[in-house]
């Protein structure tokens, strides 16, 4: 009995043990617009869509209108739920609504020039005030380009929006509040959302007895996430030792250097990241690339973060040792 | 008893089995750092020490040695190789030996004082390497001397602490899988646990080895 306990003792080490050391195929997503430029790359004259303010020449009323208009960008259904919704954990689940910017950045006489930043993407966009409502139109050349219809009236901008396209949600709707976006390296984030990757998870068996002898299986998914250390860590005022993020999971790893771009209100094109950071009343999306704009520490700190993720990823449950 | 022949066959053939197969693992992992590169796997986390001359040397030669280290160990306790092909086992038995106490040992020593999780995991792997080099040196005089049952223990404590380069990943692979420590966390209990284990279940085997009186 005692030689069978120890074979299949052994037998499980050899099956679980997976037959990689490591794993080799996955790999930290960095978004275009995050990478770290080396100092002795030449920095390109930053693209800004900005019109510095003393240009323009601002009656009150426009500068009421002028700037930015953050909130959320929604489906626009006839019935209260979202057929497009995705439901992952517990009580988790993301209606497809995205933070919105629409900045309204130069009213002459005739023409109203602008553009919105959405789930990474920053497009321009111009048109014309009739009758009260501001009718905006982006090019037209990518996807999901569409055409703005809204109103503003008493500090909020509200209207709707339709792709041009035959795109998954053609129509979404939203109602925004007049922010200024000012970078702050001192901000943390507030325990508002869980981080929940719904792309990445791993599944359980387990076998549930429900009649006497007869079993069924049932599948747990569970998802990677991440610790109450993320609210605790800052990445853009301290620079950050071995210590500090040896002992860190994946995914506090994750949060924590995206964090960094969040404060410089980078747009997330990652679902799962876009989501947590949305959540977050001071995240104001303005930027589809902040490449340009980091810190030395945080320079720094992405650098090592990025380090110890790649590890976590590669070894943390393998047999190999990083 | 042709029951009990089969069984024990059985468990040989599985207990080698797995030794090998964790071998080619660690072969795998050996690999990695060929030709030498000090952007892979464990150096990633090792960015700092790797600028010392000294931890190069240690890390690299500790790395290529273990491997060979380990793979010649693992024919020495057979009775068939030692009776029948002595020559075999007193070659390969000198490489070891000399492996450790010149070059695995001692750079091993060296790490352990930048060893990663701080106080806890330094102070093990510094007795880690100090008790390896102790009991190889003690297998060595005492076939010097002829005293086989005592090169036979010292052996097996010296090879007991030879595999802790599996067991540590063995240990770390399964707190993780079950307890989703933190991966820190993990490397102190596996720098202690590694070795400590594999050292009781050697001393296990000799004190259940011993009556038998096989070699006096």
């Amino acid at each position: 009995m005692k030689n069978y306990i120890s074979i299949l003792v052994i037998a499980f080490l050899i099956i679980s043990c997976n037959s990689k050391i490591k794993d080799s195929e996955s790999k930290i997503k960095i978004e275009n617009g995050t990478e770290i430029i080396e100092q002795n790359t030449i920095i390109e004259e930053k693209k800004t869509n900005y019109i510095p303010e003393n240009k323009v020449k601002a009656n009150s009323n426009n500068e009421k209108i002028l700037g930015s208009w953050i909130g959320y960008f929604k489906e626009d259904t006839k019935d209260s739920y979202t057929e497009k919704a995705i439901y992952a954990d517990e009580g988790f689940y993301w209606n497809r609504e995205n933070k919105i910017n629409i900045s309204i950045d130069k009213i002459t006489d005739s023409l109203i020039i602008g553009h919105s930043v959405v789930a990474g993407n920053n497009r321009p966009f111009a048109g014309q005030l009739l009758n009260g409502v501001f009718h905006v139109k982006e090019p037209g050349d990518d996807k999901y380009d569409g055409e703005f219809k809204f109103t503003i009236t008493e500090n909020k901008l509200i209207g709707k929006w339709t792709a041009y396209k035959n795109i998954d949600i053609k129509n979404r709707k939203y109602e925004l509040i007049k922010k200024v976006f000012a970078y702050n390296p001192d901000i943390m984030l507030e325990q508002v959302k869980e981080y929940v990757d719904w792309n990445n998870f791993t599944e359980e068996k387990t076998l549930e007895e429900y009649e006497e002898g007869e079993f069924e299986e049932w599948i747990t998914k569970e998802f990677a996430t991440a610790t109450k250390l993320i609210y605790t860590i800052n990445a853009s005022n301290t620079l950050l030792k071995k210590n500090d993020v040896e002992n860190l999971k994946k995914g506090d790893l994750t949060i924590i250097r995206n964090t960094i771009y969040t404060r410089h209100g980078y747009s997330f094109k990652n679902r799962p990241l876009r989501v947590f950071f949305d959540a977050q009343s001071w995240y104001i999306p303005v930027h589809t690339d902040v490449k340009s704009e980091f810190t030395e520490i945080e320079k720094e700190n992405i650098k090592l973060l990025l380090r110890y993720e790649k590890n976590a990823i590669e070894y943390y449950d393998y047999f190999g040792r990083g | 008893m042709k029951l009990k022949l089969n069984r024990f066959f059985f468990l040989k053939a599985i207990l080698y089995g797995s030794l090998v197969y964790f071998i080619y693992l660690l072969v795998l992992i050996t690999i990695q750092y060929i030709p030498i590169n000090y952007k892979i796997a464990f150096l990633n986390l090792k960015q700092e020490e790797i600028k010392l001359a000294y931890y190069k040397l240690a890390f690299f030669s500790h790395v290529y040695s273990s491997i060979i280290i380990i793979s010649l160990g693992l024919t020495q306790f057979s009775k068939t190789i030692r009776n029948r092909f002595s020559s075999i086992h007193k070659i390969s038995g000198k490489v070891y030996i000399l492996l450790i106490l010149l070059v695995a040992s001692p750079s091993g020593l060296i790490m352990s004082y930048h060893a990663n999780g701080g106080l806890i995991s330094q102070i093990s792997f510094l007795t880690l390497s100090i008790l390896w080099f102790v009991f190889t040196l003690s297998a060595y005089t005492s076939i010097k001397k002829r005293s086989f049952k005592k090169h036979r223990n010292f052996m097996i404590r010296s090879y007991a602490l030879t595999l802790s380069a599996i067991s540590l990943r063995l240990f770390k692979y399964g707190i993780v899988s079950v307890f989703e420590l933190p991966p820190m966390d993990t490397y102190k209990i596996v720098s202690v646990l590694g070795w400590t284990i594999n050292l009781g279940i050697a001393e296990i085997i000799i004190r259940k080895t011993t009556h038998k009186n096989m070699y006096n």
